[in-house]
This record gives C-alpha cells, sequence and structure tokens, in this order.
C-alpha cells in the first residue's frame, strides 16, 4: 500500500461539492419561485437537498480526522486559517447593515420626521429583555471557554454540564428575541428604521440558531469520546463562531437598541 | 435530606441496564476499524448501507430539481402567447 511523503489530505474524490452547488440553484431559484410565480416547491426542494449535503458532508469530514486520522497538525493548521477567514468574512457581511443603520440613523430625512427613531416609532426599552440577552450570550460566552478548559484537563463531566449549559442559554436567547420579534410594536415594513432593526438583528438571529446547532454537534461528539485533550478543533471552531455571535449581539445591543433608541 | 439524596444519586447510577452503558462506553475504536478497512470504498460509502442510501436520495433530489429548474426557466424565457 502506497504511503504519502507529506502531512496534507488528500481527500477521496466526493460528490458532495457539485450536489451543494446544485442545491445552491434549486434555493435561489426556488426563492424567485416563490417571490414572482407564488410556488414553494423548489423551495423546499433546494433547502432539503442544501441539508442534505451539509450532514454528509461534515457527517465525512469526522470519519476522514477521528476515524481516519488524516488531520496532521499541518492540516489543523489550515483548517484554522480557513475558519478565521470565513468568520472574517461574516464581520464584512454584518459590517454591511450596520452601515445601512447609520447612514440612515445618522442624518434621518424629513419623510422621518427628521429625527431618529422616526415620528410614530416606539423603539424597544433597551433596558429590558435586550439587556437579558445581552447577559444570557456574555454567560454563554463564560460558560464555553469553561468548556474548553474541562476539555484540554480531561474533565468529561464538567465538559458536558458546560457545553450544554451554552446550548441551553443560546436556546433561551432564541425563544426570548422570537417573543420579542412578536410582541414588537413595529414590523420590518415600518420604515427604515424597521428594515434595519430586523434584517440586523434577523441575520444576527440565524447565525445564533446556526452557532447553537454547531455547538450541539460538538456536544454529541464529546459525548461520543470523539475529543482528546490536545484535539478538538471542531469544538474550538465552534467556540470561536459563538465568540462571534456574542460580538456581533454586543455591537447591535450599543448601536441599534441602544443608542438607536 | 442530604444523606437521602446521595442514596437516590448512588441508586440511579447503579440502575442503569447493560444496554445504555454500552452506549455511554467508548465506540471510536470500532469506527476506527470500520473506516481504515482497506475495501477501496470512498469515505461517503464506506459507513454501510445507509450511506448509499442517503447518497442516492440526495442525487435524485439534486438532479430532478436541476432538470425542474431548466425546465421552468425554459418557460419563464418563453413570451407569453396573448390573442
Amino acid at each position: 500500500m502506497a504511503h504519502q511523503a507529506h502531512s496534507y489530505h488528500m481527500v477521496d474524490p466526493s460528490p458532495w461539492p457539485i450536489f451543494g452547488a446544485a442545491a445552491a440553484l434549486l434555493t435561489t431559484s426556488g426563492l424567485i419561485m416563490w417571490f414572482h410565480y407564488n410556488s414553494s416547491m423548489l423551495l423546499t426542494l433546494g433547502l432539503i437537498s442544501m441539508l442534505l449535503v451539509m450532514l454528509q458532508w461534515w457527517r465525512d469530514i469526522v470519519r476522514e480526522s477521528t476515524f481516519q486520522g488524516h488531520h496532521t497538525p499541518t492540516v489543523q493548521k489550515g483548517l484554522r486559517y480557513g475558519m478565521i477567514l470565513f468568520i472574517t468574512s461574516e464581520a464584512f457581511f454584518f459590517l454591511g447593515f450596520f452601515w445601512a443603520f447609520f447612514h440612515s440613523s445618522l442624518a434621518p430625512t424629513p419623510e422621518l420626521g427628521g429625527q431618529w427613531p422616526p415620528t410614530g416609532i416606539k423603539p424597544l426599552n433597551p433596558m429590558e429583555v435586550p439587556l437579558l440577552n445581552t447577559a444570557i450570550l456574555l454567560a454563554s460566552g463564560v460558560t464555553v471557554t469553561w468548556a474548553h478548559h474541562s476539555i484540554t484537563e480531561g474533565n468529561r463531566k464538567h465538559a458536558i454540564h458546560a457545553l450544554t449549559l451554552t446550548i441551553l442559554l443560546g436556546f433561551y436567547f432564541t425563544a426570548l428575541q422570537a417573543m420579542e420579534y412578536h410582541e414588537a410594536p413595529f414590523s420590518i415594513a415600518d420604515s427604515v428604521y424597521g428594515s434595519t432593526f430586523f434584517v440586523a438583528t434577523g441575520f444576527h438571529g440565524l447565525h445564533v440558531i446556526i452557532g447553537s446547532s454547531f455547538l450541539t454537534v460538538c456536544l454529541f461528539r464529546l459525548i461520543k469520546f470523539h475529543f482528546t485533550s490536545d484535539h478538538h478543533f471542531g469544538f474550538e471552531a465552534a467556540a470561536w463562531y459563538w465568540h462571534f455571535v456574542d460580538v456581533i449581539w454586543l455591537f447591535l445591543y450599543m448601536t441599534i437598541y441602544w443608542w438607536g433608541s | 435530606m442530604w444523606r437521602s439524596l446521595r442514596s437516590l444519586r448512588q441508586i440511579s447510577q447503579r440502575t442503569i441496564s447493560t444496554a445504555s452503558r454500552r452506549q455511554l462506553e467508548n465506540r471510536v475504536p470500532e469506527k476506527q476499524k470500520l473506516f481504515q478497512e482497506d475495501n477501496g470504498l470512498p469515505v461517503y460509502l464506506k459507513g454501510g448501507a445507509m450511506d448509499g442510501l442517503l447518497y442516492r436520495v440526495t442525487m435524485g433530489l439534486s438532479v430532478f430539481g436541476t432538470g425542474y429548474v431548466l425546465y421552468e426557466l425554459m418557460v419563464a424565457s418563453m413570451p407569453k402567447k396573448q390573442k
């Protein structure tokens, strides 16, 4: 059997990239069919195939690393670069929405009554549920760090408890935000205030759900003994992502919720 | 109160059946053996029959969906005949 003379991972040929591209095509075309032709079948098909591709692709990565041992330190370094670059790209994504918020709120037009919040808009009180949500995410940052330390120290029980607590805090945040959305006295259609508020906080909420899902997968892997005390990059990537979600919330809270009220 | 709580804890730990105790054991070595078997299978099919089923379902949905998109594109790009 031939052995490689380098520490990189030459992956087996895989169908997931092309199926993933097809799923993206179905999802985007599905959005068009939904918006313009009142049909949601293609969108549903697209989202289901996207989910299937993600599950199988990431399942294969777990197999290649934990079960086949292909993730050498060199490979792990590449994965670290990759995750950092991805999170940076997400930071730029949110930067756009913050730009939009400041564009409209620093110089409010006459149509808004020349003020921010615009005339007639009753903003949410930043000292009520939004402050609780801030405390929840900050606490979850502490618990995920506790989980990481427990993993490196080989303390299985504490790691499981801390990671579970982190995920529960994430769910609590999502539930409270959903309730706030439902009870808010303004909607996305209420001038550029509604647009900036719901698009920025909405995308953040989506990222909280993504982060919670990533952490949940890590919890299952932790329970199934996939992580060792010095090799657990999947968990580190999830923790980085979670801290990023926390930081984005802090900016949202300080600018849109507090300064903007 | 604490003594009864402690004995409750001991009892619940003792009564875990063999089946669930197997679930709490480290089964990574078994998986490592399965996925390192020299059978020429690519990693996306190496786990067993379920892998093949999932692969075919994903392929089916993607291929059917892509065909359907092309069809809808054709329909959308033809002018609607008005009499």
